[in-house]
């Protein structure tokens, strides 16, 4: 054959350093969302401390929000990978709830060894997300539409199924999901940070992340280029469930038991933790030390407006307002950056 | 090998780097293409003429496996194959430049060039050579973006047409399908994209370009292929086409058009 089928292999000289504008200016978006809500987070901190010394600047205290943002995290990194890949799931808190239920019941009820409870909590919390994607990516049915239906019926099963909360202490159990790492450290904090460090690696070096990033943004064009959408959706969707199955396991190992309504409500705090970080509802858009650091500011929050002495019942109010604030301001700034 | 032997006119009786034949593609109401037979020489530049509707995306869909055709027969190579999804049509050599730009805003250049085949380093994907790589394939399409870090969108219309030809071309594949890519252009963006067909072809590989626009059809296609309603309504090789002639078969009517409509 007369002509060459393969593309001419030129010889290319190195690539200049990038000195472009495009690296800055990238940076500076990257510092201005990133450092705004370090920023926020350290004021909060620092206002609470000046307004409440007593109450609030206490190590017992500060401990003990860190160990509440600590689960608040965990749980609100498998749904900044959902939020990423464009989807939501709101029956996160259900979720919690029952799985909180049902690792007591394993526990105290069964007697399960204290091993097995926190797999079967993750595999079972898996499950359920597997079912919350499946539907929503087999079916193309809206993800809210999904998990709002499965918000209910966990609610339900949790009412139906357990009568009497089970009560009681695993000293293994607590001590590898709550107790004190060199006798100092929470258990709580120690988890949090592997999960951070854990998926902030897969969601920024993995092709998984890449492709969770690509899922979100564009459907249409990661699905040209050979990516498998409904897999990557599907998966975040087993990320959340199985996340929320070691929060409810470490929730167990904490507290020792949960009320049968426990759970519901608090995918708010979830949503608002993932919104203030700065990862976008519409998808593309996040990391989970955003995440983090949103949680950061939900967990202080919730614990300000106590110790300021706010009526415990208008805490929904306050989240609800900060989820649009979030939201508003991270569009506002998005508009005006041309994104 | 001289540059200029890739850009002969291809053999009349050579292996067709890729064939089609008879390939049907219903949707619920519309027949969108209907028993199309079409063929892509080595290194050729075929443009896709045709007025809206004509099936000109239809049959580019299918022929790059994401939409799967109802009827007909596909061969790469002289070889048949099944093209099922996107990933086929890529294992075989086959990229695509969609019309709705298939680009993902909120990342870089570099990711989007390797979207979908990430290189990979151990358990990581291998960003540094991302950015080597795409950087040496905008430099050789002589496409000029500030740099490969560049949020994709945050680029010109132009800018970002050329990092999905970039990505086409990254891809290494002997065939690149390009929907429109001028459409919607400005002037000297138009030219670029044109420019960049130009280079393909020099580097030998072969293109199928759909246009509206018979200036730019007639600057860079070896032979011109008219659809209409759904058919293959004839092709010519552009030495021997006229553009009055091809309008003529765009809107049915090859006899009755005065050369002063164009
Ligand atoms: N996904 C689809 N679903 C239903 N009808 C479609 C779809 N894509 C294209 N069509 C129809 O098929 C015909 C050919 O469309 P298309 O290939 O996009 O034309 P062209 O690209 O030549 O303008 C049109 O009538 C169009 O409405
Ligand atoms: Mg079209």
């Amino acid at each position: 054959m007369a002509q060459p089928t393969t593309t001419a292999e030129e010889v290319v000289r190195e690539g200049t350093p990038e000195t472009g504008p495009g690296r800055q200016r990238l940076r500076r978006v990257f510092q201005v969302r990133e450092f705004g809500i370090l920023a926020a987070a350290i004021g909060l901190f620092v206002a609470l401390s000046i307004a409440r010394p007593a109450t609030f600047f206490t190590e017992d205290n500060i401990l003990r929000i860190a160990m509440q943002i600590s689960l608040l995290t965990i749980l609100a990194t498998g749904m900044t990978f959902l939020f990423i890949a464009g989807e939501i799931d709101l029956s996160i808190g259900a979720m919690y709830g029952l799985l909180a239920l049902t690792v007591s019941k394993m526990l105290f009820d069964w007697q399960w060894s204290p091993w097995l409870a926190m797999p079967a909590a993750i595999a079972a919390g898996a499950g359920i997300g597997f079912v919350n994607g499946f539907l929503t990516t087999r079916f193309r049915i809206p993800s809210f539409i999904v998990t709002l239906g499965m918000l209910g019926i966990l609610r339900g099963i949790a009412l139906v199924w357990i009568r009497t909360p089970p009560i009681g202490r695993s000293p293994q159990f607590d001590q590898v999901t709550a107790g004190r790492l060199f006798g100092e450290v929470p258990m709580q904090i120690f988890w949090m940070l592997a999960v951070v460090l854990v998926a902030s690696f897969v969601l920024s070096r993995t092709k998984f992340g890449y492709h969770v990033y690509a899922t979100g943004d564009n459907e249409q064009a990661a699905r040209n280029a050979g990516i498998n959408t409904p897999r990557v959706k599907l998966l975040c969707f087993v990320i959340v469930g199985a996340l929320t199955g070691l929060a409810a396991s470490i929730l167990i190992g904490w507290v020792h038991g949960v009320s049968r309504g426990y759970g519901p409500g608090y995918e708010l705090d979830v949503i608002a933790a993932v919104v203030i970080g700065g990862t976008n509802l519409f998808g593309g858009i996040g990391s989970v030390f955003g995440t983090f650091l949103g949680a950061a500011i939900t967990g202080m929050i919730t614990t300000g407006l106590v110790l300021l002495g706010a009526q415990q019942d208008s805490e929904p109010i306050a989240k609800g307002a900060v989820i649009i604030l979030a939201v508003l301001l991270d569009v506002t700034v998005r508009r005006r950056q041309g994104l | 090998m001289e540059k200029g032997k890739a850009a002969a006119t291809p053999v009349k009786n050579q292996t067709p780097l890729l064939e089609a034949r008879g390939i049907s593609k219903r949707f619920l109401h519309v027949q969108a293409l209907d028993n199309v037979d079409f063929r892509v020489d080595p290194g050729e530049v075929v443009a896709l003429v045709g007025d809206n509707g004509a099936g000109k995306s239809t049959l580019m869909k299918t022929l790059c496996g994401a939409y799967h055709c109802d009827a007909g027969a596909i061969f790469f190579d002289g070889q048949p194959v099944t093209i099922r999804s996107p990933h086929d049509a890529m294992a075989l050599g086959i990229a695509v430049v969609y019309q709705d730009l298939a680009l993902v805003n909120h990342r870089d250049v570099a990711t989007n060039v390797f979207l979908g085949r990430e290189p990979m380093r151990g358990p990581t994907v291998d960003k540094g050579r991302m950015v080597r790589e795409s950087r040496q394939v905008l430099e050789k399409l002589k496409i000029k973006i500030p740099s490969v870090y560049t949020l994709v969108g945050l680029l010109s219309g132009g800018q970002r047409q050329a990092v999905a030809i970039a990505r086409a071309v990254q891809q290494g594949g002997r065939l690149v399908f390009m929907d429109e890519p001028t459409a919607a252009l400005g002037v000297q963006e138009q030219a670029k994209v044109l420019r960049l067909i130009e280079d393909l072809k020099a580097h030998g590989t072969a293109v199928v370009v759909v246009s509206h626009n018979l200036q730019h059809v007639f600057h860079v296609a070896d032979r011109i292929v008219v659809m209409r309603g759904g058919r293959n309504a004839g092709e010519r090789v552009k030495a021997e086409a006229t553009a009055a002639e091809i309008v003529g078969l765009i809107v049915g009517a090859p006899s009755a058009m005065p050369l002063g409509a164009v």
